[in-house]
């Protein structure tokens, strides 16, 4: 291949490697616009008593099928639920401390969600009323939303044969869209459950705290947790149960989970939106797609200058070693022509051009046609 | 600067002390009154602000007059108050700016702080932790004083800050300094103590036999509150408690519990006064009607521990509508 | 040339099947594992997902994610190693090896864009991610870098079938001759693509640092997969010589068999260096993040045995087959490594994923997902078998002998 022909290459290459760009530099990073009038919704746990009217609601607000179990039996909220796809909004109980405490499972409808920002045919939006949607219209089903989301809050249609869809809880957002209040949030028996601008939550919640002193952990959920969601939560502050041999050693603070984490809530989140972890990976995209063609490409111009050298200098000494042989056979010639005459001199020549034939022919024999 | 203020302090007192058992006054004659403490101590004192640095205008809150007697009977020993095991006052460590004997632990910390650390050996109590630990280990106090915190408002602040109004401008700002002769401060404990008079509770007749909480009654049929057998076996649990007698000092106080938020009444205004039936958007934390009736009762009864009924059983309460 | 037992198609017998039809064991065993794998098929497009496999809600990627797409491709990662190798570095003497590695890379993620299908939701929407790109995604970025790598290894793929059918349809010459000459172009672009979707495989879990056990997630996981891809790269070509020479070797021409051995060893010392690269990476990932306690811990145990019995362990094993040429130790180490990286994946995917939940919460294949995983190997097995037997894979088409 001559100078040109790898010229011509290497720009096809360019405009190739410019065509991925343009792919793939959309890629890049990209952050979801805040809504600060956005609507969200205070948990507030030291109320919830697990009635599971707000299950019912959702229910038929939502005209989600009936459930085996009647929602007036409150023992299942002993087990251990997580939302589904026909379940979206679930109680369960957990132990704080050794008291009973109730929390409500939906979607928190992050301000950054992870869903969204994991899907790739853009299901899933963060509306600027608060709520995050999802169009099943354009789901692949890939399912990779209910991997991100750090809540385990999506489910999927699994029996659904035709038409299986990703199904969360949408903040009602048809019922907001008519003015009125969430399904859940409306049943709620013990406004347990506070609906609100999230700014006017985060300060009720503050003012919850500091007029209780001592009924609240001193932490709102969901504030930073996350990225920061529109569902947030409040938990109670039950004093750890004291160990009863405590009289001469020196007493440490017993180390134990927080209410949090008893809540089954994840406080080690961080305060960044989960989609964030991946915009490191996805920025290096359009480094390597301007990067990998200059550099593999500079390492073909390499080897093959190499070879190019290599092949000349061989050709070069083939060309030698014909040239001495050429020289020696004609002063063999010419010297036996001296001594023995012209046609002595004839039948040598035709000799040793014919042997040195014969040498070459064995040798393109033994080592391949072109090697 | 320091130290000099502690010398000060003490000939003050050596001073008062001087006096005290010289000259027998008048001032004794009332103090005499009042029963005897087993150990010594004056029946009833009044503790001032004391402040090391001089205050114009004294310092703001009015003086506490402590019923030594009664606490003495309450607790086990002295050590629960005198966490030091030295029994003198606690101004002596904990002034009003703290100081270094009292780890600067100013008087009021002192008084009023909940969330004390564990300590080896003996753990400091203040009189609002030590009150609050009754509240909520008492059952017939803990279903009141479980929905009910305590505000930092001059109605509340006056059942302690209670120091009677004959004590002069002078009394107090010697008070303050901690020059007022011990005898002086004995009159005007006394004097206090003998002001209060131990309200007529009001009886359980005086409220409504039963109340038909009947404003919702859609899903279910109307709750039939039964009012006097709550208010009565309230006032039951309580009855010559002198912890309770002491801080339910209006006899509308027991209302208030539950009839909270607006001024103490025999006669209080209806829940739906304020809580509307759908939640107010000017006051999101204001509960709905609905809430309201479910967080008092059952705010109370999980306070008191009340088995029965299950917060999900609604029926008990009011009976679904056929 | 010598090898007269090449059955080379010829204008009149274009196609050369005969081999499927006689009783061996082996297509006895393949034709029942793929009557199963129809009839699950069936169940799954006209039942749901729900019927044939044992996902949930907490584990929505399963085996057929875990191993048919995290390992499909990165088994796959031949095609780009082997003709960077050859074209790129210049290594010549490679070149036998090109297409047999084109070949499996492009049947790899054919198969995985296959068992796909069963795993998405909605397989007819595939193409949506490109109508509405979720440009956030880096399931978007692995899509389309394998959607354009599936094509670029196609058309590297397609000069083999040119060459074959061109005895029937000669027009197809002038095609084949313009492929041949975009050779280097689609190497570096190939390069390029897989460098991106290799890692950001990986870079899938990035986003759930909750669900993956600190001693896997790492903010460098998606250098771990890429770099765990080229010793896969590397290990497949050997893996899959080994195996070739066992079923196909009567398919191999004297080039081939002359430079098999060379690939071997040079292969082995390649993925020797790289597999203790990777030991030390891990090693130092581990470090760095302070996860040392976690080592003493259950999964720490198992941590152990990827790094010292499918990390290192290759390693060593590469080192010295390199270094005594022999084949059985490159061998041994590239079924060891192979090992290492489906067992990493299925660590990825499913044994350290979700590891807070309870057990009795946690994910395990049902038979019939591991009957599909199952069935689309064999597919891409058979569709090997029919491509070696009637295109120039393994030998030089007589045709087409035209230098390089």
């Amino acid at each position: 291949m001559n100078r040109r022909k790898f010229l011509t290459f290497m720009g096809s290459a360019g405009v190739i490697s410019a065509l991925g760009t343009a792919k793939v530099a959309k890629a890049g990073v990209h952050t979801f616009p805040y809504y600060p009038n956005s609507y969200g919704v205070l948990h507030d746990t030291t109320r919830c008593i697990g009635c599971r009217r707000c299950e019912e609601a959702c229910n038929i607000v939502n005209k989600l099928p009936k459930p085996e179990k009647p929602f007036a039996d409150t023992t299942v909220t002993h087990t251990k639920r997580r939302t589904s796809a026909y379940a979206w909004t679930v109680v369960n109980k957990y132990q704080v401390n050794g008291k009973d405490v109730f929390r409500k499972l939906q979607c928190f409808h992050c301000n950054d969600p992870a869903c969204a920002s994991a899907c790739f045919a853009k299901c899933f939006q963060k509306q600027p009323d608060g709520s995050v949607t999802y169009d099943g219209s354009q789901c692949v089903g890939c399912r990779y939303c209910m991997v991100a989301c750090p809540f385990y809050v999506p489910g999927f249609q699994y029996d659904e044969a035709f038409d299986p869809l990703v199904q969360k809880c949408t903040f009602c957002e048809p019922r907001l869209k008519e003015g009125k209040l969430p399904g859940c949030v409306e049943a709620c028996p013990m406004d347990a459950l506070t609906f609100g601008r999230r700014s006017d939550l985060l300060n009720l919640a503050r003012a919850r705290i500091a007029e209780n002193p001592g009924k609240y952990v001193n932490y709102i959920y969901g504030e930073h947790d996350a990225g920061g969601t529109a569902w947030m939560v409040l938990a109670p502050a039950a004093p750890a149960p004291q160990p009863a041999d405590t009289k001469d050693a020196p007493k440490e603070t017993q180390p134990h989970e927080d209410e949090f984490t008893q809540l089954g809530l994840d406080r080690h989140l961080g305060s960044q939106p989960m989609g964030e972890l991946t915009y490191g990976a996805l920025g290096a995209v359009p480094m390597i797609v301007a990067f990998w063609p200059v550099l593999f490409g500079g390492a073909y111009a390499i080897s093959k200058r190499r070879e190019a050298r290599y092949k000349a200098e061989k050709e070069a000494h083939i060309e030698a070693t014909k040239n001495d042989l050429a020289a020696a056979v004609d002063a063999a010639v010419r010297k036996i022509e001296e001594t023995q005459g012209p046609g002595a001199a004839d039948t040598a020549r035709r000799a040793m051009t014919e042997a040195l034939q014969a040498r070459e022919a064995a040798n393109v024999a033994e080592h391949g046609e072109d090697k | 600067m320091r130290n000099g203020t502690v010398l000060l302090l003490l000939a003050a007192m050596a001073l008062a002390s001087a006096v005290c058992l010289t000259s027998p006054g008048t001032g004794s004659a009332i103090a005499a009154t009042l029963e005897a403490t087993d150990s010594g101590a004056p029946s009833a004192i009044v503790m001032f602000p004391v402040s090391a640095k001089p205050n114009p205008k004294g310092s703001a809150m009015a003086p506490t007059v402590f019923n030594h007697l009664n606490h003495e009977k309450a607790v086990d020993k002295c050590e629960t108050c005198h966490h030091t095991g030295d029994p003198v006052a606690c101004s002596t460590c904990h002034t009003v700016e703290g100081k270094a004997e009292g780890k600067f632990i100013t008087l009021e910390r002192a008084m009023h702080a909940t969330s004390i650390q564990e300590r080896i050996g003996q753990t400091p109590t203040s009189c609002v932790s030590c009150h609050e630990q009754q509240t909520k280990a008492r059952r017939e106090c803990a279903g009141c004083h479980s929905i009910v915190t305590s505000k930092r408002d001059p109605a509340w602040c006056a059942t302690c800050h209670n120091v009677t109004s004959s004590m002069t401008e002078q009394q107090r700002k010697a008070g303050i300094d901690g020059t007022l002769p011990r005898e002086q401060n004995e009159i005007l404990a006394a004097e206090t103590v003998q002001a209060q008079k131990y309200s007529r509770m009001l009886t359980p007749m005086d409220g409504p036999y039963k109340v038909s909480i009947d404003a919702l009654a859609k899903k279910y049929q109307p709750s039939n509150f039964t009012h006097r057998r709550h208010v009565s076996s309230l006032m039951e649990g309580i009855r010559g408690d002198k912890l309770a007698g002491a801080f339910h000092n209006r006899p509308e106080i027991l209302c208030a519990t539950c009839h909270h938020h607006s001024p103490l009444s025999t006669t209080p205004p209806k829940c739906g006064s304020c809580h509307t039936k759908d939640i107010d958007s000017k006051h999101p934390d204001r509960p709905n009607l609905k809430a309201a009736y479910h967080l008092q009762c059952m705010g109370c009864h999980k306070g008191m521990q009340v088995g029965r009924p299950k917060n999900t059983d609604c029926t008990t309460c009011h009976k679904a509508r056929p | 040339m010598a090898e007269h037992s090449i059955v080379i198609p010829t204008r009149d017998k274009l196609f050369n099947i005969s081999e499927f039809f006689t009783p061996t064991p082996g297509n006895i065993i393949s034709g029942i594992i793929l009557a199963v794998g129809l009839v699950i098929t069936i169940i799954r497009f006209t039942v749901g997902i729900g019927a044939v496999t044992n996902l949930d809600d907490n584990q929505p990627w399963g085996l057929w994610i875990g191993f048919d797409l995290l390992c499909g491709v990165c088994l796959a990662a031949g095609g780009y190693f082997t003709t960077v190798a050859c074209y790129i570095m210049g290594q010549k003497h490679f070149h036998s090896a090109c297409r047999p590695a084109v070949l499996t890379a492009f049947l790899g993620y054919a198969f995985v864009v296959v068992a796909l299908l069963y795993d998405l939701g909605h397989p007819l929407r595939l193409p949506f991610m490109f109508f509405f790109p979720g440009t956030t995604s880096v399931l978007f970025e692995v899509g389309l870098c394998v959607a354009t790598y599936l094509t670029v290894l196609f058309i590297e793929f397609s000069i083999a079938p040119l060459e074959w059918l061109s005895c029937r349809f000669p027009w197809l010459i002038k095609w084949r001759k313009v492929l041949v000459m975009c050779t280097i172009p689609l190497t570096i672009f190939g390069v390029t693509l897989s460098t991106l979707h290799q890692s950001s495989l990986g870079s899938l879990y990035l986003i759930a640092p909750g669900k993956l056990h600190p001693l896997w997630y790492s903010p460098f996981i998606p250098m771990f997969f890429f770099v765990s891809s080229m010793v896969a790269g590397a290990s497949m070509v050997i893996f899959e010589g080994m195996l070739a020479h066992k079923g196909v070797h009567h398919y191999m021409d004297k080039t081939h068999l002359r430079e098999a051995n060379e690939v071997s060893f040079a292969f082995a010392r390649a993925a020797s260096f790289i597999l203790f690269a990777y030991f030390m990476l891990k090693l130092i990932d581990m470090l760095v993040q302070a996860n040392l306690p976690y080592v003493f811990t259950g999964y720490g145990a198992w941590w152990l045995v990827e790094m010292f019995g499918f990390i290192l362990l290759p390693a060593l094993l590469y080192a010295k087959g390199a270094r005594d040429r022999s084949l059985t130790f490159c061998r041994l180490g590239a079924v060891n490594a192979v090992a290492g990286i489906v067992l990493n994946r299925f660590t990825v995917s499913m044994i350290a994923f979700n590891y807070t939940l309870p057990s009795a919460e946690r994910y395990f294949p049902s038979i019939w997902e591991i009957c599909i995983s199952m069935f689309v190997v064999t597919m891409i097995i058979t569709v090997y078998r029919f491509v070696v037997y009637n295109m120039p894979i393994l030998y030089e088409h007589p045709n087409f002998r035209d230098g390089h």
